[in-house]
């Protein structure tokens, strides 16, 4: 029901009012004067203000001027109660906000007509408040979730403040999310990692892609795994992840950690240049591949690049934006003003780059995101591993392998596996599983097989004796190797003892000097790598110890 | 255990790359690796990023390598080695004989 506040000091203005608007169905809330209005207004919902001009206490031109200010939110109509003669008023009535006029003495029809257009408008002006509040509710919310995206995604960079001798690069987001990526992370073995990607369009849109692809990256680099291996892995996780129509144009390259050789895999990014220190381009190295996301798993491409580096090359990745950028003619930057850029100064830096950028495009709107990488060919030291503890608990393992389980078992390998489960031994496998290998070898080879390494030294040889070891193996029987092992925490050693049941070997200590021929190689790795080797008198049993401090 | 192969886009780098353990089970998959080369090929790359393990049949094996396609290639790369496995490479004084990295 619409609900209208008569304002008038005078009581028979009053009652007319009232009995007219009741009969047409509207609410009535009664005041006497200004300041008494503005009591009601507080507490009533009041759509409709019908105001007398001249009122003790507090005029009607005092409390249109406050109702005005108060209620500014939704549309509340002012009607000035006025005589017909007091023109010199109107125009007062006007300035301090009256939306409108009607005069005494009332005419039921003109004042009804007069409210409901009123009331139309403060209808309207209730929608668009209610509006304009949504509105406001949902820019905060997004606001809100950006700020969380926001945190997420610096989050989600990791080591973009590390290698700061060997990488300088600078990316510059056209909006607040940046489809351009940048990663970088370090082998164990030191070998230095980065990708520059570049997600279709830009926007939240298109920096959504960077958190699955980071994940992946950093684990993959982590692991020391190869870029093509890298790009496939990411490949098929655009593929599958990503809708048709985005893609990701990425450069993903390795740095050897001698500096000397890199190995890149380019999918879909403009030219990347070698350079030295001067911006000379000793080398352009063109984009092979499709963009990451595009083919599926069986369609990829990994052929990668090979180019050696020192300490004067430098490697420059850039995404389009930066050639594509365009100044108020239209014309794009560009690769010629780009490759002019690098050798503008000696040892540039990515900075100077955007800024050359930026100046050409001379005030015009930053089209899409512009990312720059320059890279330093320096050699890298490998970050230092965390030792695990070793395990306190000492044990022995024994196993003894007939013809049947050493034709069919790789017993070294599953040893290997074994042992590098206990806590600190995983750090030593390669060289346990070269011990083991090369005793077991000796063992099966030798004292059972009762193959003659000389084999290996005729033309093909080596060959040849493999064919005759697993002719041999396979017509196997009544055959054993018995392998013990013990775990000793208290001295970090580890014990390996081999037996066969061959007839021993006692050639071998002559075979132990010849360092280059194609045999007994193994047997001098055994004793560089154990702390002691011995063997039995007739030759068909080896121990070893194994320091692993 | 694995053997993979990849030429790069020029023809001229031949990659082989080892996974897990490099030993005489690989013997035969090794030699044809590198049986029919391509005749641009001038480098060599013997990637053991992923190899975890290798015994002195992997050494025979990669000697037999060196000596068949010597008169061909420039250089054979033995790459990414962890530190186990570059310190047997080492004890062998294989770095004579290879460019290891």
């Amino acid at each position: 029901m619409i609900h209208v506040l008569i304002v008038d000091d005078q009581a028979l203005n009053r009652i007319l009012l009232s009995k007219m608007l009741e009969q047409e169905g509207y609410k009535i809330s009664v005041a006497y004067n200004g300041l008494d209005a503005l009591n009601v207004l507080k507490r009533e919902q009041i759509d409709v203000v019908l105001l007398d001009v001249l009122m003790p206490v507090m005029d009607g031109f005092e409390a249109a001027e406050k109702i005005k200010q108060l209620y500014s939110e939704v549309y509340l109509p002012i009607i000035f109660i006025t005589s017909l003669d007091d023109q010199a008023s109107f125009e007062r009535c006007l300035a301090v906000g009256g939306d409108d006029f009607i005069h005494k003495p009332f005419e039921k029809v003109i004042l009804h007509a007069k409210i409901k257009a009123h009331i139309r408008t403060r209808e309207l002006s209730k929608k668009a408040n209610q509006q304009k509040k949504l509105l406001e509710y949902h820019h905060n919310q997004i606001e809100r979730e950006h700020e969380i995206i926001e945190h997420i995604f610096n989050n989600s960079l990791e080591n973009q403040g590390k290698f700061k001798e060997y990488l300088d690069f600078n990316l510059s987001p056209a909006s607040m999310f940046n489809g351009d990526m940048f990663l970088v992370a370090q082998s164990p073995i030191g070998n230095l990692y980065c990708m520059l990607g570049d997600f279709t369009g830009h926007g939240l849109a298109a920096a959504i892609g960077a958190l699955p692809v980071s994940r992946v990256f950093y684990t993959m680099a982590q692991k020391g795994m190869a870029v093509n291996d890298i790009a496939c892995e990411l490949n098929t996780l655009l593929y599958n992840l990503l809708p048709g129509h985005m893609f990701c144009a990425a450069t993903i390259i390795e740095l050897s950690a001698s500096g000397k050789s890199v190995s890149a895999w380019m999918g879909g990014l403009p030219d990347a240049y070698l350079i030295d220190k001067d911006g000379n381009v000793k080398q352009t190295l063109e984009s092979q591949h499709m963009a990451l996301g595009i083919l599926d798993e069986q369609e990829f491409e990994y052929e990668v690049i090979h180019f050696e580096t020192n300490s004067n090359t430098r490697l420059v990745l850039a995404t389009d934006g930066i050639i594509e950028t365009a100044n108020k003619e239209d014309i794009f930057f560009g690769e010629e003003r780009f490759l002019q850029t690098l050798k503008s100064k000696s040892m540039i830096s990515s900075e100077d780059i955007v800024a050359n950028v930026t100046e050409f495009a001379d005030g015009t709107k930053q089209q899409d995101d512009l990312s720059i990488v320059l890279l330093n060919c320096l050699p890298l030291i490998p970050e230092e591993q965390e030792r695990e503890a070793f395990s306190t608990l000492a044990f022995n393992l024994s196993l003894s392998l007939n013809s049947e389980q050493i034709k069919k078992t790789d017993p070294v390998y599953d040893i290997v596996n074994i042992l590098s489960s206990v806590e600190g031994l995983n750090a030593h496998r390669s060289n346990i599983f070269l011990l083991l290998s090369e005793a077991y070898n000796n063992a099966l080879d030798h004292g059972v097989l009762g193959l003659n390494s000389k084999i290996k030294q005729q033309e093909d040889g080596f060959f040849r004796y493999y064919e005759l070891r697993e002719a041999a193996l396979a017509k196997l029987t009544d055959a054993m190797i018995i392998i013990d092992m013990r775990y000793c925490p208290d001295t970090l050693s580890l014990y390996f003892i081999i037996c066969d049941s061959g007839r021993g070997f006692s050639s071998k200590q002559d075979e132990l000097s010849k360092v280059n021929n194609e045999f007994g190689r193994g047997v001098s790795l055994l004793e560089e790598i154990a702390e002691k080797v011995t063997y039995n008198a007739c030759g068909n049993q080896v121990e070893m110890c194994y320091k692993l401090s | 255990m694995s053997l993979t192969k990849n030429e790069s886009v020029d023809g001229t780098t031949l990659t082989i790359q080892i996974k897990g353990k490099f030993d005489f089970n690989l013997v035969q998959s090794f030699r044809q690796a590198y049986a029919q080369m391509n005749e641009k090929t001038v480098k060599v790359i013997i990637d053991l990023r992923e190899t975890e393990y290798m015994d002195s049949s992997a050494l025979g094996m990669l000697l037999n390598m060196k000596k068949t396609i010597d008169s061909q290639v420039k250089t054979i790369e033995i790459s990414n080695c962890q530190p186990q496995l570059r310190k047997i490479l080492q004890i062998s004084r294989f770095d004579k004989k290879f460019d290891i990295s």
